[in-house]
């Protein structure tokens, strides 16, 4: 990994207690990004994407718990710094957009409020300033008359509307890093076009690097730079996205792939991948997508891989990669 | 399949039925209006959200309904089993006028029409076991004791899950599994018609492959028709016979699966087509992008309801509604759509470069992912 990295996750494990004990929602996850890249983050429900991202935030809540790993930031090891230190950085230098715009949005509050909140907390300005920081703001995220939106409720705006108004307020303070955790999931798909096309005009005028969590693929090919792909709280893949999606390493990435339906080709039957995600609470003893692999031995069964670079820059948890 | 013991009302209905004459299920001039109260002073008003739909299925089909949030399709998937009344229009199954029937012989009509939901979980009884879930329709249809358990076990075997999950609750099961549940009731009863609403669209990737393949197996064994209600064009290229796309309320183009992907018609399509990604960092395309929102269908504006958001509208589309105008067994809802359409296919032809090194890569992935065929 390199030295200029913005971010950078070494081994980090992020563990919740349950009544019939704790599990790793994500276990050794090593990540590295460079100021204004973008990285997409995949997987299905429950594969620990968005605890990843929650524990880079620092936001992670009891019964979870950041059990072990670095999380480097601009030089500066995150986990040492105090609870006060961690909102000082949140919204300023890392800041987060969600799936779901309104239950993010505080219903009681109009836009404006909530944009200025935040200028207010991190920049010495005044009312009058942050008010004119936050109407530039909305107009960067092409929003319709901005002036009148800033006095509207949430509730007032169409679904994407209200994501362009939480990217505004994510990006009001020009943070570093930027997470985007299913930003379009909720949208209509021709609103999602519109928020994909803001995203990366916003992102190569203000140069903030992007981690995008989704399970969207598509979404990621559109916007990402470099990949990785998560299964069962681990990372079984990492490549740039031009190597991702031409020739995966890892059999689940492989048939992630397939499955997808797809408007450019036609198949007969979709490669499914059979079975379902093991239960975290009782992982299986090796390669923990060993059950649902259609190339497993033995050894997979027996003994977990680690991550380990199969091909120049690519990255595969898997004992039989570079597969031919 | 089993069920003879079928019960009286159920068996007269069958032997009326008017075999191989017209299709399946014949929509015709489908509107449902909402009331609705808008604005300080409770005004009301009412949301347009069916407005004039007509299509037909045959036996076997797949007709897809697509569209964004608000156009209406679940709402035409709900008056097409009456679960819901049209303010106007007429709904015939199987030759029967469904709106004419009264509540026993609805009940009858309604074995053969069933509807699988998008969300497993919320329509699942949470205090029933599988199997008494299962065997809930056979007992309202008529099927005596011995030939319910029986059908349980079979049908569960279609679905793909084992004899003793009849035992289990639906919290013991994963989304996709609940999905097959959803559907083992649906085709418990043997159903001609099954409206599927959104089944997959909360299902993860691998599990959403799952399933459709599933529901392409049953309906090839059993000969259903399903009314496949889905957002996701994808999903509905790759399932569906034919597919109707509809924009606020109304149908803007029908046709067969080729002519609507392969050549669409209306600018609502094209756009919806551009607008998905592909998974396929290669495939980058000149995207035309929608701008602004759906318009609300309270007040949907006058004359072709695209026209707000439509890049090519002119005067007229103000002035006049486009009729679905058929032409041949496509059809479509846009007066200028014979000027418009050469523009919408050049750009939606995806960049042919690298074509030798593709080949080569995608070879390798179709080896490997044939694989993961069951």
């Amino acid at each position: 990994m390199s030295a200029n990295a913005l971010l950078e996750v070494r081994g980090l494990t992020t563990a919740f207690a349950t009544e019939s004990g704790p599990f790793n929602a994500v276990e050794g996850v090593d990540l590295a990004l460079g100021a204004g890249r973008t990285l997409g983050l995949v997987g299905e429900s429950g594969c620990g994407k968005s605890v990843t991202a929650l524990s880079v935030m620092g936001l992670i809540a009891s019964p979870g718990r950041v059990v072990s790993g670095e999380i480097v930031f601009e030089g500066e090891n995150l986990r040492s710094l105090s609870a006060g230190q961690m909102r000082d950085i949140r919204g300023d230098r890392i800041s987060m957009i969600f799936q779901e715009p309104m239950t993010s949005l505080n219903p009681a509050f109009t836009i404006g409020d909530q944009i200025t909140e935040g200028i207010l907390r991190h920049r010495p300005v005044g009312r009058q300033e942050a008010k004119r920081q936050a109407i530039e703001m909305l107009r960067h995220v092409r929003m319709p008359l901005p002036e009148r939106r800033f006095d509207d409720h949430p509730h007032k705006l169409s679904g994407g509307m209200r994501q362009r108004a939480m990217i505004a307020m994510a990006l009001a303070l020009k943070p570093r890093l930027l997470i985007a955790d299913e930003p379009t999931t909720a949208l209509d798909v021709t609103i999602q076009a519109q928020i994909l096309e803001l995203m990366r005009m916003l992102r190569d005028e203000t140069g903030a690097a992007i981690i995008l969590i989704t399970h969207d693929l598509g979404v990621v090919a559109e916007l990402a730079q470099e990949v990785a792909v998560m299964y069962a709280g681990r990372i079984v893949e990492r490549a740039s996205v031009d190597a991702l999606f031409a020739e995966p390493q890892h059999p689940y990435t492989i048939g992630l792939l397939g499955s997808i339906p797809r408007l450019d080709r036609e198949a007969a039957r979709l490669p499914a991948i059979e079975g379902q995600v093991p239960n975290p609470m009782t992982p299986p003893p090796g390669c923990r997508f060993a059950p649902r692999c259609p190339f497993a031995t033995e050894k997979c069964k027996r003994e977990e891989p680690g991550l380990r670079e199969v091909v120049p820059g690519h990255h595969a948890r898997c004992w039989y990669a570079p597969i031919p | 399949m089993t069920i003879e013991a079928a019960g009286n009302v159920v068996a007269k209905h069958r032997h009326q039925e008017t075999q191989g004459a017209g299709p399946l299920l014949r929509v015709e001039g489908l509107v449902k209006h909402f009331p609705v109260r808008t604005g300080f002073f409770g005004r009301r008003a009412h949301v347009h959200a069916v407005d004039d739909v007509s299509f037909e299925l045959a036996e076997g089909e797949t007709l897809a309904l697509v569209g964004e949030s608000g156009c209406g399709k679940s709402t035409t998937g709900r008056l097409v089993l009456r679960l819901l009344d049209p303010t106007l229009g007429k709904v015939s199954f199987q030759g029967n006028d469904l709106l004419a029937l009264g509540d026993r012989e609805l009940r009858a009509a309604r074995r053969d029409m069933q509807i699988i939901f998008q969300d497993p979980y919320s329509s699942l009884n949470p205090r029933m076991t599988v199997g008494q879930m299962l065997e809930e329709p056979l007992l309202l249809h008529g099927v005596a004791q011995s030939g319910r358990r029986e059908r349980v076990r079979e049908v569960l075997g279609l679905v793909g899950l084992e004899a003793e999950h009849a035992q289990r609750y639906p919290h013991q099961f994963s989304g996709g599994q609940r999905q097959r549940i959803g559907i083992a009731r649906a085709i418990a009863v043997e159903p001609k018609l099954v409206v599927c609403d959104e089944p997959v669209s909360a299902l993860d990737v691998s599990i959403q492959a799952q399933v459709i393949n599933l529901l392409r197996d049953l309906q090839k064994r059993l000969g259903l028709a399903y009314l496949f209600i889905a957002h996701d064009l994808a999903v509905v290229k790759h399932i569906s016979d034919r597919v109707a796309v509809m924009y606020l309320g109304r149908i803007v183009e029908i046709g067969t699966k080729r002519q609507v992907f392969d050549a669409p018609r209306h600018p609502y399509t094209h756009a919806l087509l551009s607008a998905i990604p592909i998974p396929d960092p290669r495939a980058r395309r000149e995207r035309q992008v929608l701008g602004g929102d759906v318009p609300n269908p309270v007040d949907p504006p006058s004359g072709c309801r695209f026209r707000t958001r439509c890049p090519h509208a002119r005067e007229r589309c103000a002035q006049e509604t486009p009729a679905l105008i058929d032409d041949g067994a496509h059809a479509v809802a846009c007066h200028f759509w014979k000027e418009i359409t050469p523009t919408v296919r050049a750009d939606a032809v995806l960049s042919p470069s690298k074509e030798l090194v593709e080949a080569r890569i995608d070879e390798r992935l179709a080896r490997l992912q044939a694989a993961f065929v069951t």
